[in-house]
């Protein structure tokens, strides 16, 4: 329930949200060489049916996001593939909003972009053997927690009437952090024993 | 995957279905930013009620686009189970020791509408056209082209990978990982998640391979070709009328004024 859904936002808000969106894409796509396109959208797919998954936690489930993971996995690619999941989210599932399309794929897109950033520092700065590990489960807890933040953040510069739904959002976001750190670890580990190519480059 | 079956009836016939598709999603589009911007409660309920005409238009069936509530339904439940009691303000009437606040009821009201209606619109305007026109309509806006192609490839690629996934899925049930053998426990689900990614992964190779060796170099061809007819520009007009005069409504205050004859 990260995304914003229509009618709640102020108009300054999300238009911002839509030019801010733009100027980041603009950036991103011209650091993306046409030939690599398939893959990355491939691997964006990928990603985005993997964050449909739920998973049993007691009485309830939870819906994972891997925002961390697109970004391990893309790189600076992850913006405009968390851009185009916010987009395919709205019209196919009727989930998030229109109007609100910039500000979701701000509150998702730039953690995705900061945790490729820790990955990329993690891997370079450690020698340990469990690196891997360490900077996956770092990268996918930390972008979960700075999505929920700044949607938050999003929600309470709005107005303080909605300083309840922000408890409510955080709360039932905490225990997604917890699985998400686990999991975006072990999958880093285990996709650089078997297919490491698939990680997002890091030169020595 | 029954999630991505928008565009399951595409084939109806309807004025919609016949509309030009970039007239369509314009308009479409217009009618949708006009309704978010609208503030009075009692113009959203006209908004409301002029976009379950528009999907009745759209000869969608009703059933289809309830089960697909379930995600704004859940959202609408938080910010109406919420609001009402969070939102300082003179209090109406108590539940038990809560406050119910009156701004509060009114906010969440004006939220739901919108929210409501937005999703509806989405039905007249992507659900009478093949997804992949959509795509094609993209492309007509001057949208990026890398960005075209990774949406292009993005939707054909979410079912390929979600057949990986249920494939996978099924190799590991049928190895006897069930409830009993905890399948959550992380690095198995982890695992899952990863071997997943990495099927995925060599299948588009090979899918990309292919696509190159018969002559892809950026552009998708499809047969259908646009064309504006008089029938679009009535409907487009139509719709883009609707959606200003809405705001002239609040503007010109009209609904006031009838209370003031009334009084009168």
């Amino acid at each position: 329930m990260v995304h914003i859904a229509d009618g709640i936002l102020a108009p300054e808000i999300w238009i911002s949200g839509f030019i801010l969106t733009g100027v980041l894409l603009i950036y991103t796509l011209s650091k993306i060489k046409i030939e690599d396109v398939p893959k990355i959208s491939l691997v964006a797919s990928a990603v985005f049916v993997s964050s449909l998954l739920y998973v049993p936690l007691g009485p309830s489930s939870v819906h994972l996001l891997f925002v961390g993971l697109a970004g391990i996995l893309l790189g600076l690619g992850a913006f405009p593939a968390v851009f185009l999941a916010v987009v395919l989210q709205a019209f196919l599932f009727q989930h998030g909003g229109v109007t609100t399309i910039g500000i979701n794929s701000l509150t998702m897109g730039l953690p995705a972009l900061i945790s490729y950033g820790i990955f990329v520092v993690v891997i370079k700065k450690l020698s340990w053997k469990k690196r891997f590990v360490f900077g996956g489960s770092l990268a996918g807890g930390i972008a979960i927690l700075l999505a929920v933040l700044l949607t938050s953040t999003v929600l309470v510069v709005t107005g303080k009437e909605f300083i309840g739904l922000v408890v409510l959002l955080v709360a039932s976001h905490i225990p997604v952090i917890v699985i998400e750190t686990v999991l975006v670890g072990g999958i880093t580990e285990f996709l650089q024993k078997v297919k490491p190519e698939m990680l997002v480059e890091v030169k020595k | 995957m029954t999630h991505f079956d928008i565009d399951k009836y595409a084939y109806l016939k309807s004025p919609f279905h016949n509309f030009d598709p970039r007239a369509k999603v314009l308009c479409f589009l217009l009618l949708i930013f006009s309704i978010v911007l609208l503030n009075d409660i009692r113009v959203l309920l006209i908004a409301f009620i002029s976009t379950i005409i528009l999907v009745l238009i759209s000869k969608i069936p009703l059933l289809f686009i309830l089960k697909r509530f379930k995600w704004v339904a859940l959202f609408i439940f938080a910010v109406l189970v919420v609001l009402p009691f969070t939102v300082p303000g003179e209090n109406a009437f108590y539940i038990g020791f809560l406050s119910v606040s009156h701004s509060g009821i009114l906010l969440a009201t004006r939220v739901s509408l919108k929210a409501f209606s937005v999703m509806l619109l989405i039905f007249p305007m992507l659900s009478t056209m093949k997804f992949v026109i959509f795509i094609k309509t993209l492309e007509h806006f001057k949208i990026p082209d890398k960005l075209v192609q990774m949406i292009s490839f993005i939707y054909r690629y979410i079912f390929v990978v979600s057949n990986e996934f249920q494939r996978t899925l099924r190799s590991v049930s049928s190895r006897n990982v069930g409830k009993k053998t905890r399948i959550f426990r992380h690095h198995i689900l982890s695992n899952i998640i990863g071997m997943t990614l990495v099927r995925s992964y060599e299948r588009g190779e090979r899918i990309r391979i292919a696509m190159l060796s018969r002559g892809y170099n950026g552009n998708m061809k499809t047969l259908n070709s646009f064309r504006m007819t008089k029938k679009d520009l009535i409907k487009c007009s139509i719709i883009i009328i609707w959606s200003i005069s809405l705001h002239v409504i609040v503007l010109t205050k009209i609904l006031d004024l009838a209370r003031v004859v009334n009084s009168v």
